[in-house]
């Protein structure tokens, strides 16, 4: 195990356990480490606290062997970066963090091959030999820097086969720019291809338009991801959504987006935006949750029939939970994971790129106490809106863009969601049980 | 039940398997039974010898192959070839015949059958053979009889000898030889060779028809042909007496208002196959032996709890002397019974009544070290040996008590000792309400240990209800050497002989109890070496049994350790 930077204890009221039900009757969670068991049905008694040992429960939450214990902050090699290799977008989106990848100036100029070059040379050296490293292309529009992704992906190939490391890569694009030969880089190399897709042809063209406002996205996003959407190769390919207030309708745009060809589909709610950026506010957030149960219910039925899942966020749920997944962090963000500005400059987190509270280094060098800095804050246990939930290792705060905007609405709909996926979880292990081999669970 | 009663905890994903466990056990799937297999989950079957189908060994009986088994026929069905290449690297097997086998597999997986034509070897008493498998007929008579089928004949081969196989395809003709598998390996598991599930595979379910066509206790005990009757709502508690006669479980008349008539009136009129196939649900669940229509609530304790440790002890020391007296009680009926000169007719009867006695005599001795383990377990420092045996027993009635009256094993005898172990009273009484109250000043283990000395009880008293059935088929002149024998008077040196190898019994383990374990393992051992045997106990009760009088234990007054203790 790697020697923590620093130890940031729990909260000693924090509950330990949560009892919940589904189908088959009432379980336990125990939060740390997302130990999930059956209780017992037993009429005479209401399995909660009065009855659980707190000895039992302790024991319980106890790290096992093989564990990292949740209070330990430790700056592991980083194992994924991302370039953001354009500063700029063929397409304007309202609700843009990146404002089309010029981050509101601080990063005017694409990223050149020598400072690509460096960021994997500083990857590839520093990185876990038994992990799989991923670098992933970000922008702006990534494929508006096409020569840049194609060399830097054949020098990080070649490099990690040389070290004999397990290199993979990943790109977010709005997909309307790819053409043969980035099909064909994709198909070739082991590529998380994300989609931003975020429904049928009207919402995609009125959230996403083109550049200048004159025309849509959707014409030109389905006929350049047809022939990878058709024939992926070794990518793996999803749509991600994002969902402003106003019209939700996820199962709607769920339908239009497989329709064209994607194989999964995952929502992100929009929770930080501009004064008139379509936000969600806290009315909303029972209507959002409400509209992913429903989609979630409709595709357990599939799976029920032995369609595999194709909504991601319920997948991605469920294979966590299965895992039991529990970390004090919702990412790799400062961890095992940077993001690059054009400028070479390491950030924590790819939505943070000229912010200097996550400048935690350069291609030349990572600064340790900034990191451990970083991390010490960002920790679970220093959220004292976090501190005593009981979700606060599955959801362990959310992205840290988007901390501030965090309230009790909508953490009740990360609560009422992880609820919602932990008894379709054990509904599904005692039903379905093959579903949930996913092989690497451990 | 009581709020200290653990929880029982099922893990459900890989993070809760991961407590306790090596991480990577954890992530491994691993094939074989479903959980609804544990023998928690099963059902109990009446009928022994349904857990596995031995058949299935036979699948493996020839390295590297496994083979489907028919009447005379025998087809491979899949071939280990990860296994064979083993072998051949390691130059086990050579290359010409690692070739077959990996002809056959690619046969096999695209679906040609290869088939088992010959098969020679030693075949057990009947020697060497070449066998045509498809000429196997039964029944094979006389000095060069043959096994009558393919599946006989594969369990006459002789553990590792050499069998030779010819094999065909279509017009391909291939050889094997190998040594006939072993299906245990050094430690008596089953070889490796062997899949988890495998064992259990061809098991059959109970299906619906078959309900109706195999009888006789021979289903799980969830489908019995006959079973206790619903109980009528707001029924008294025991039961009335119609409520305890057995009724026809697949009875026609499925009306629940009234009591179905019982199975032993008439030749029940029960659903005929039709439609007991359209109508299986209305079959009521059958549990603890009765039909259930209600959500079942399984009984609880219902035992006071004794008010502290000191309360506890006393009764613990007086339980076991309990075990003690009835220890004499039932050592002088078991040596009651004769040996010789027992009508034909009530031999096998008298002989099983006796054995029964003696095994239940021996479960009380265990008691008695039971009880002698949590003593110490509660207060190791201050443990003193609880050896003395009680003045009286608990009665039927509660409060009620006994004296200890050794007797011969009359009709009044037994059934005084079905009312002792009678379940929830007597002397179960007095372990349930030390249970109960270990539950706060005791450990899992002296539960466990006490949980334990219960459910003996319980099979205690259904043998004595046996022993009831068995002996009242008989007049106590034929089982009895003596109806109305008494103790010998104290100068009677055969009594005085039992009486010296009691106290030195009681010595021994005095002193064993007293070391503890290990240490005082050679003592107890002794002590229980020195009952057996004609010069043992056992011999000086059945010399003093033959001479016409009962087998019976002295009061022990000179010493403190052996004093009779009496009911708290």
């Amino acid at each position: 195990m790697m020697a923590p930077l620093t130890v940031i204890g729990g909260d000693a009221a924090a509950p330990l356990f949560k009892v919940f039900h589904s189908a088959l009757g009432k379980h336990l969670l125990i939060v740390p480490h997302s130990r999930i068991f059956d209780l017992p049905h037993d009429p005479d008694r209401d399995a909660d606290a009065q009855v659980l040992p707190p000895s039992l429960v302790a024991a319980l939450a106890d790290t096992a062997t093989g564990e990292v214990p949740l209070d330990h902050v430790v700056a592991p090699a980083p194992q994924s970066i991302s370039l953001n290799v354009s500063s700029s977008c063929n397409l304007s989106c309202s609700y843009c963090y990146a404002a089309r990848g010029s981050f509101q100036g601080a990063q005017p100029d694409p990223m050149s091959w020598e400072t690509a070059r460096a960021a994997i040379d500083k990857l590839l050296c520093g990185a876990e030999r038994f992990s799989p490293v991923t670098v992933g292309f970000l922008g702006g529009e990534p494929f508006v820097n096409r020569s840049l992704i194609h060399r830097a992906v054949e020098y990080a190939a070649e490099q990690g086969d040389n070290l004999g490391l397990d290199v993979r890569f990943s790109v977010t694009t709005n997909g309307t720019l790819l053409n043969e030969e980035d099909v064909e880089l994709m198909r070739t190399h082991r590529f998380a291809v994300t989609v931003s897709v975020d429904g049928g042809e009207r919402i995609q063209n009125l959230q996403r338009p083109a550049f200048g406002g004159s025309r849509g996205s959707y014409e030109r996003m389905v006929g350049a991801t047809r022939p990878l959407l058709a024939d992926p190769g070794l990518a793996l390919v999803a749509a991600r959504a994002t969902v402003a207030r106003g019209e939700f309708n996820l199962q709607e745009r769920f339908e239009a987006v497989l329709s064209i060809g994607f194989r999964e589909m995952g929502f992100a709610p929009l929770r930080s935006a501009r004064a008139d950026g379509g936000a969600l506010r806290d009315e909303d957030w029972p209507e959002y949750l409400a509209e992913m149960i429903a989609l979630a219910k409709a595709e357990l039925e599939r799976v029920y029939h032995g369609i595999p899942i194709r909504f991601s966020n319920l997948a991605v749920a469920l294979k966590q939970l299965h895992r039991g997944a529990s970390s004090p962090y919702p990412c790799g963000a400062g961890g095992g994971y940077f993001s690059v500005a054009a400028n070479g400059d390491w950030y924590a987190c790819h939505r943070a790129i000229g912010s200097p509270a996550f400048q935690l280094g350069t291609n030349d060098a990572l600064d340790l106490n900034r990191r451990a800095g970083f991390l010490a804050a960002r920790h679970v246990h220093s959220q004292p809106a976090c501190q005593r939930c009981w979700a606060r290792y599955l959801c362990s705060g959310g992205c840290h863009q988007e901390a501030s905007n965090r309230n009790d609405s909508s953490c009740g709909f990360i609560r009422g969601w992880l609820e919602f996926c932990l008894a379709a979880y054990c509904e599904l292990s005692a039903n379905r049980p093959e579903v949930l081999d996913l092989g690497n669970a451990a | 039940m009581s709020q200290q009663t653990p929880i029982k905890l099922i893990p459900r994903n890989v993070a809760a398997l991961r407590r306790g466990q090596p991480p990577a056990a954890g992530a491994a799937t691993v094939p074989g039974n479903p959980a609804s297999t544990r023998l928690e989950s099963g059902v109990g079957n009446c009928f022994p010898g349904l857990e596995c189908d031995l058949r299935n060994l036979e699948r493996r009986f020839f390295p590297f192959l496994e083979v489907d088994i028919q009447d005379t026929e025998i087809d491979v069905v899949s071939v280990d070839i990860p296994g064979v290449q083993d072998a051949a690297s390691n130059d086990q097997i050579p290359p010409n015949i690692a070739a077959t086998y990996r002809q056959i597999n690619t046969g096999v997986s695209q679906g040609q059958r290869w088939t088992i034509t010959q098969m020679r070897g030693t075949y057990g008493p009947l020697g060497v053979r070449t066998l045509d498998i498809a000429r196997l007929r039964s029944p094979s008579m006389g000095p060069d009889r043959l096994p009558p089928d393919a599946w006989t004949a594969i369990r006459l081969l002789t553990e590792g000898t050499e069998v030779q196989l010819t094999l065909r395809q279509g017009n391909t003709t291939r050889s094997l030889v190998g040594n006939r598998a072993r299906y245990l390996d050094d430690n008596g598991a089953l070889a490796k060779m062997f899949l988890p599930g495998e064992l259990t595979q061809s098991l059959c379910s109970p299906w619906t028809h078959d309900f109706r066509d195999c009888g006789c206790f021979y289903w799980a005990s969830n489908h019995p042909d006959i079973a206790l009757p619903v109980l009528p709502a707001a029924s008294p508690f025991p039961p009335p007496p119609e409520a305890n006669l057995y009724v026809p479980w697949e009875r026609k008349d499925r009306t629940i208002n009234t009591l179905p008539e019982p199975a032993t009136i008439n030749v029940p009129v029960e659903l005929s196959h039709y439609e007991i196939n359209s109508q299986w649900q209305t079959l009521n669940f059958v549990l603890e032996g009765r039909e259930t229509v209600a959500p079942y609530m399984p009984g609880g304790f219902t035992a006071s709890k004794f008010a502290n440790m000191a309360e506890l002890v006393t009764n613990l020391r007086y339980a076991a002397g309990v075990e003690l007296a009835v220890i004499h009680e039932y050592l002088a009926a078991a040596y009651s019974l004769r040996v010789v000169g027992v009508p034909a007719a009530a031999q096998d009867d008298v002989d099983a009544a006796r054995d029964e006695i003696m095994r239940i005599t021996y479960g009380e001795m265990r008691h008695i070290r039971a009880v002698n383990d949590v003593l110490r377990a509660l207060d190791p420092a201050g443990f003193v040996p609880a050896l003395g045996v009680a003045s009286a027993v608990p009665a039927t009635e509660p409060g009620r008590f006994n004296p200890v009256v050794p007797r011969a094993a009359t009709p009044e005898a037994i059934q005084a000792f079905i009312d002792i172990e009678k379940p929830s009273i007597g002397v179960d009484g007095l372990y349930s309400r030390v249970l109960v109250t270990l539950e706060d000043l005791g450990s899992d283990e002296m539960r466990h240990t006490i949980r334990s000395v219960i459910a003996d009880g319980e099979s205690h008293f259904e043998t004595f209800s046996f022993i009831q059935e068995w002996l009242n088929r008989h007049d106590p002149l034929d089982y009895l050497t003596k109806p109305d024998a008494v103790v010998a008077l104290a100068s009677n040196t055969l009594h005085q002989k039992l009486q010296q190898e009691y106290r030195s019994l009681l010595e021994r383990l005095s002193n064993g109890y007293t070391l503890g374990i290990p240490a005082g393992a050679s003592a107890i051992n002794t002590a229980r070496n020195a009952m057996l045997g004609p010069t043992g106990l056992d011999g000086a009760a059945e010399a003093l049994a033959a001479a016409g009088f009962l087998v019976a234990f002295d009061r022990i007054t000179d010493d403190a350790r052996f004093a009779p203790v009496d009911h708290p």
